[in-house]
């Protein structure tokens, strides 16, 4: 099968962030850089799908100023097969932009399924995946923690709120993946050398005008530091009437 | 042998020597168990007094009046004599206990990994043979020509008392048939030794000689590996990825499994076995050798000694070099159970380096196969992305510091200033809890002493030591080379640290990276300071307080250090009562902590920390001193409620002025 | 002045919460672009009629409904043409959803049909001039983004939860949709729902989980974690290292360094004594409670509350208020 996986560098998910001067973006200084989470799984996801299914071909796609390239190749040390720069500047938050400078490479690629991650750390939006698909006009699944590909139809568990539903869908086919469907390979030294020459090709993507731009970052009030509400059974009142009125979570 | 790759072991000759005459010649480590030590000494002493005699006999047979009687003074000649008779006696008697020990003894290190018995036997038996022929012969030859065997040779004149009964001629016949028997066993013997474990007397004090495992510090670091080379594989998961050394190792095993009796995992029920892991080396050279170099090694396949867990059913010529050292004669899980405390090394009496090995062969696992414990990886991740092996931010590193008035070296750098010794907390004492209360009590008796010091802070990053143990070479070079980096950047002038695993690692192992550093464990640095009647202490009377010292390994069997963390401890507690667990100092049993087990699950046999927990318990101790925060956990983790366990620095803090 | 279109949600023949949370948010923003209309559109089975006036309560001047029998499974495509074809006809200023799950599916598939830019997951939406400004958190909520979207229609879900649903009632006409594709035709069939087994929630999906350690010394005791986490009703149950090492639980149950990393809204560790291995498990989750005897346990240091004392009386007091505090909801 010929699959592509569409992926993104984003910041190591432990991080502490700080606001860089201008305020429209986070302060990179020591941070580090790492494919993101789910883009991993999905990653995976492709590349378990070719070696149970024979021969087939892996193609990993970013989009991003240069430094994307170094997420590509990891993807390569995991195991893929070439990959795809689409070069553009960082910090895009207009997902529809970014779906279609994808959807116009991916066009021409004639893959059978194309991979993203549920979500982005960074951009937390699930926006992407899904308009991917939908500006290529093939089914579209999402928060998939399950997938089989057999004969051209696939079959699929999505993930929503305490249920699963279950899906099938004919190929080509478009899917954004959810944990707990794979854990991501270690990359042995032998695929970190292997992946140094294998091919990565920058072109410019396509994205379009950006209608949806960062006007400021700023961090949340700061977590107060916990404090004990009290002693025994006689403290659970108060502590419910804080999870109700301060923390809101009942 | 020459299979192996290539490896410089001519450094330090004198050193190697002192070794040979040290652990070989006066058995030091053969010793280290009182009973089969003297017994095994005995036959090896006498082995080298008869040699003398065994020679003297057998250029007799060729030039019949041949004696050293010829060129040495009576006296001299006389000792000798007496020398040979007493371990003729002796030896006997050694041999005579060997076989009560095995038969009926059946101590446990003589079962399992199923060695042979039968060759033990034959050896046994071919020694004390030689011994009775010696003796008969001089009895015989006492009855046939009395006067001819003098009086030092008190035994053979005592079997002759006991042959009298035998006539003039018929002894003269004895004699011949004694002395022809002895003379063709000893040939025999020669002959059948490369087909047993005997053949350690040709090869073990050579691989004294070029071991590497009686240093402490550097030498105790691992194998040092070029990343850049153009190879194929990198790790050894077959005899031709070893080294010479190692198949020599192989060569010189006598199975004695003093290792096996030691390792912390064999001991709760883990699969590992150090000597099975030397002798599946051994037994698959003795395969795959002949099948690579074409040559007819048969003349070295052992007849007797074949093992299990190994071979696994090789039938064919092209099944044995489809299969493989790793996998086929030694599992996965072998090799992860290992905590490389060095127990195995300390022990062998023929210094053989088991852990060598199992180091290889994780780094193949995981640089050339990605095959490793699932729970490993998270640790892997998180030390590429955030330089800890757990998931905490680098940015929180320094917060433990909080309100103690620490500067950081990039602070004093600032200023202009350097601080007298920089104290490398390391991730346990930067975020784990309990650990954390370790750094803080550190950090103040260094305050108390007036010591000026500093941290990295947030510069700070594990160094890869993790990632090294579990076999990720790749991994740790990228941490430990940006470590060297930092430290040589500002010119680091001493390094303590209250991490027995960052001790041995920035000390012993980043020299081979470039980084050389005075690196000092807070243990001895608190004992000097206490030496120099630094540390402020109040030293009520109090409570009488019973604690029992755990030695860490990599403390101890690697570096030596045994003695500093129990002055600190008698200092700090006057009127302590310091009681040792039965397998402390360098045979102290390990945590389980070590060889990154810290970041695997133990899911099979009994847990290490609690066997180690319950021996110490059982000396009756209400507190359980430790100096090492992966120890703390473990230790902590099996002594809950029932004893309380401190690190040295609390005890010390705690009673600070 | 501008009109805006929501989606509000419903499952079976019930609006959703979030749909009228959904409907408040656009009032809202209709208000502040000068009291514009808002239409919310209703796609449900048969029946779903008579439920939908409700979006009158909070807001909505109009309820726009797609009744057909398909519309009882989740109907992406369908429900995706037939928003966004409304949206184009009526010439809306933004379409509003719940960023919840189907929200999240959704919301792409209507910017991909109309070419309108989509700002996801909004916690706070004001307009000035000719943008609309939305405020998302990013970077596993660790970042507060203000974005600004441009362009006409433009597509927002909100959070749930972040907009409280108020009631502004308005007397809302009621229309009938046709859908734009069939629903029965879609390109991804749904074969079954599996609802989870006694509502057992997936830890990374559940917004509240309570975890137990081994304070609470058997595996017969875990009765009282399930308990609060059946008052809760969308809580999953999850346990430490110590405690499914012993077996006590299953290891999918286990929370920590080599088990799940979880990051709900609620975490509420009983019994816990918090090692590393275990925080390293939890540590970004958004509330965390902590239950122990023992004041000094390192848990306590996390927790963004704390009861000191003994489980077995804590936790049922709790569960007792918490049945009591989610009546009607």
């Amino acid at each position: 099968m010929k699959i592509a996986v569409c992926i993104k560098r984003t910041p190591d998910s432990e991080s502490r962030f700080k606001i860089a001067g201008g305020s429209a973006a986070i302060d990179e200084t020591g941070l580090k850089f790492d494919m993101d989470d789910f883009a991993s799984y999905a990653v995976e996801v492709a590349l378990q799908l070719n070696e149970k299914q024979g021969p087939g071909e892996t193609v990993v796609v970013a989009v991003g100023p240069d430094n994307v390239q170094e997420t590509l190749r990891k993807a390569m040390s995991m195991g893929a097969d070439r990959a795809i720069h689409l070069k553009a500047d960082a910090g895009v938050f207009d997902g529809l932009a970014v779906a279609k400078a994808l959807a116009t490479e991916l066009k021409a690629g004639a893959f059978d399924l194309v991979l993203f991650g549920k979500y982005a750390f960074d951009t937390s939006a699930s926006v992407v995946g899904t308009a991917t698909g939908a500006l290529l006009g093939v089914p579209t699944i999402t928060a998939v923690s399950r997938l089989e590909i057999a004969n051209g139809r696939g079959t699929a568990r999505r993930e929503l709120e305490g249920a699963g539903e279950m899906v099938e869908f004919a190929l080509p086919a478009v899917v954004t993946i959810d944990e707990g469907i794979a854990r991501p390979r270690y990359p042995s030294l032998k695929g970190i050398m292997a992946a140094k020459k294998k091919p990565l090709e920058t072109k410019p993507a396509q994205l379009g005008s950006i209608r949806v731009a960062v006007k400021s970052m700023e961090l949340p009030a700061e977590r107060p530091p916990g404090r004990i509400v009290g002693q025994g059974a006689s403290a659970v009142p108060e502590l419910v009437k804080l999870l109700q009125n301060e923390a809101k979570v009942l | 042998m020459r299979l192996g790759k290539a490896e410089r072991r001519t450094d330090q000759p004198f050193r190697r020597i002192w070794n040979v005459l040290r652990v070989g010649i006066a058995q030091t480590k053969i010793l280290r168990e009182p009973i089969a030590g003297v017994m095994h000494a005995t036959i090896f002493w006498g082995f080298m007094v008869l040699t003398a005699g065994t020679i003297e006999l057998l250029i007799s047979g060729v030039f019949r009046t041949f004696s050293y009687q010829r060129f040495v003074p009576d006296a001299a000649y006389r000792a000798y004599e007496l020398s040979q008779d007493t371990f003729a006696v002796l030896v006997l008697g050694a041999v005579a206990f060997a076989y009560y020990r095995r038969l009926v003894l059946h101590p446990r290190r003589l079962e399992g990994d199923n060695i042979e018995h039968l060759d033990a036997y034959i050896i046994l038996g071919m020694i004390g043979s030689l011994m009775l022929t010696y003796l008969l012969a001089g009895g015989f030859l006492a009855v046939a020509r009395p006067g001819a065997v003098d009086l030092p040779r008190f035994a053979s004149l005592g079997v002759g008392r006991g042959l009298a009964v035998v006539d003039a001629h018929s002894a003269w016949i004895g004699y011949r048939v004694s002395w022809w028997t002895h003379a063709v066993l000893v040939l025999a013997f020669l002959n059948y030794l490369p087909y047993s474990k005997h053949l350690h007397v040709a090869s073990s004090l050579f691989n004294v000689f070029f071991s590497n495992t009686s240093w402490k510090g550097e030498r105790a670091a691992m194998r040092p590996m070029d990343l850049e080379a153009d190879v194929e594989k990198f790790g050894a998961s077959d005899v031709e990825d070893l080294t010479w050394k190692n198949l020599l190792d192989g060569y010189s095993c006598t199975e004695c499994g003093r290792c096996t009796a030691a390792c912390p995992a064999n001991i709760t029920g883990k699969p590992l076995s150090p000597r099975k892991i030397v002798v599946n080396a051994r037994m698959r050279l003795m395969e795959k050798g002949p099948l690579l170099t074409g040559d007819r090694m048969e003349f070295l396949r052992p007849m007797f000694v074949h093992g299990e867990g190994g071979d696994a059913g090789a039938r064919t010529p092209q099944q044995a070099l489809e299969h493989r050292l790793l996998d086929q004669y030694i599992s996965e899980d072998e090799l992860w159970a290992c905590t490389s405390c060095r127990a195995c090394v300390q022990e062998c009496p023929v210094s053989i380096d088991q852990l060598d090995v199992i180091n290889e062969m994780r780094r193949f696992l995981v640089l050339s196969e990605s095959r490793f414990p699932p729970e490993v990886q998270p640790a892997f991740e998180s030390l590429e992305r955030n330089g800890s092996p757990w998931a905490f931010a680098q940015a929180d590193r320094a917060k433990w510091a909080e309100g103690m008035n620490i500067p950081t070296m990039l602070q004093l750098h600032e200023r202009g200033e350097r601080p007298e010794v920089l104290f490398w907390v390391g991730c346990m004492g930067s975020f784990d809890e309990r650990a954390k209360k370790i750094t803080v009590a550190f950090a103040r008796i260094l305050q108390a002493c007036g010591i000026r010091f500093a941290i990295l802070g947030q510069e700070e990053h594990c160094h890869g030591d993790p990632a090294r143990r579990l076999g990720n070479e790749y991994l740790y070079q990228m941490l430990a080379k940006d470590t060297v980096e930092t430290l040589n950047r500002y010119s680091v002038p001493t390094v303590v640290t209250a991490c027995p695993h960052c001790f041995h690692q920035l000390g012993n192992e980043l020299p081979q990276l470039g980084g050389n550093y005075e690196v000092i464990h807070h243990s001895t640095y608190i004992a000097r300071l206490m030496e120099e009647n630094r540390v402020p202490l109040q030293t009520e009377e109090g409570n009488r307080l019973t604690v029992a010292y755990h030695d860490s390994c990599y403390l101890g069997r690697y570096n030596d250090v045994y003695d500093a963390p129990r002055e600190t401890i008698r200092r700090a507690l006057p009127v302590v009562n310091l009681v040792e667990a039965p397998r402390s100092r360098d045979r102290g049993l390990c945590c389980g902590a070590g060889g990154g087990r810290m970041f695997m699950e133990e899911r099979v046999g009994k847990r290490i920390n609690v066997e180690r927990v319950e021996e110490l318990l059982a000396t009756g101790a209400d507190t359980i001193a430790v100096a090492c925060p992966f120890c703390m956990t473990m230790i902590g983790d099996g002594a809950r409620d029932k004893a309380e366990v401190l690190d040295i620095a609390e005890i010390v803090a705690r009673n600070l002025d | 002045m501008p009109n805006i279109l929501v989606f509000a949600e419903s499952r079976g023949t019930e609006l959703r919460k979030v749909a009228l949370e959904a409907v408040t948010a656009a009032r809202g923003l209709a208000d502040g672009m000068g009291g514009g209309e808002v239409h919310a559109l209703v796609a449900g089975p048969p029946g779903i009629a008579a439920k939908a006036a409700q979006v009158g309560q909070y807001g909505a001047d109009a309820a726009l409904v797609c009744e057909n029998a398909a519309f009882a499974r989740y109907a992406r495509e369908s429900v995706a043409a037939t928003l966004a074809e409304r949206a184009k006809a009526g010439g809306y200023r933004a379409v509003v959803i719940p960023f919840s799950s189907q929200g999240r599916d959704l919301g792409p598939r209507i910017a991909a049909r109309l070419d309108a830019p989509i700002a996801a997951d909004v916690i706070a939406l004001s307009a000035a001039g000719d943008k609309i400004t939305a405020k998302h958190p990013g970077y596993a909520n660790k970042v507060i983004i203000t974005l600004e979207v441009s362009g006409s229609p433009a597509v927002i879900s909100v959070r749930p939860s972040a907009f409280t649903a108020k009631e502004a009632a308005r007397n809302a006409r009621s229309e009938t949709v046709q859908p734009a594709l069939d629903p029965g035709a879609e390109q991804v069939t749904v074969k079954e729902i599996i609802e989870g087994a006694k509502g057992k929630l997936d830890l990374g999906e559940a917004p509240v989980i309570i975890a137990g350690g081994r304070g609470l010394r058997g595996p017969e005791h875990f009765k009282l974690v399930e308990d609060l986490a059946d008052a809760f009703g969308n809580a999953a149950v999850g346990a430490t290292r110590a405690v499914t090492d012993e077996g006590w639980r299953p290891h999918s149950d286990q929370i920590g360094q080599t088990g799940r990393q979880v990051s709900p809204q609620l975490y509420v560790a009983v019994g816990i004594s918090g090692a590393i291995q275990h925080l390293a498990g939890m540590r970004t989750s958004k509330t965390i409670v902590a239950i122990n005897k023992d004041p000094e346990a390192p848990i306590f240091k996390v927790a963004d509350y704390g009861v000191v004392g003994d489980v077995f009386e804590i936790v049922p007091a709790l569960t007792t208020a918490v049945r009591e505090a989610k009546k009607g909801h």
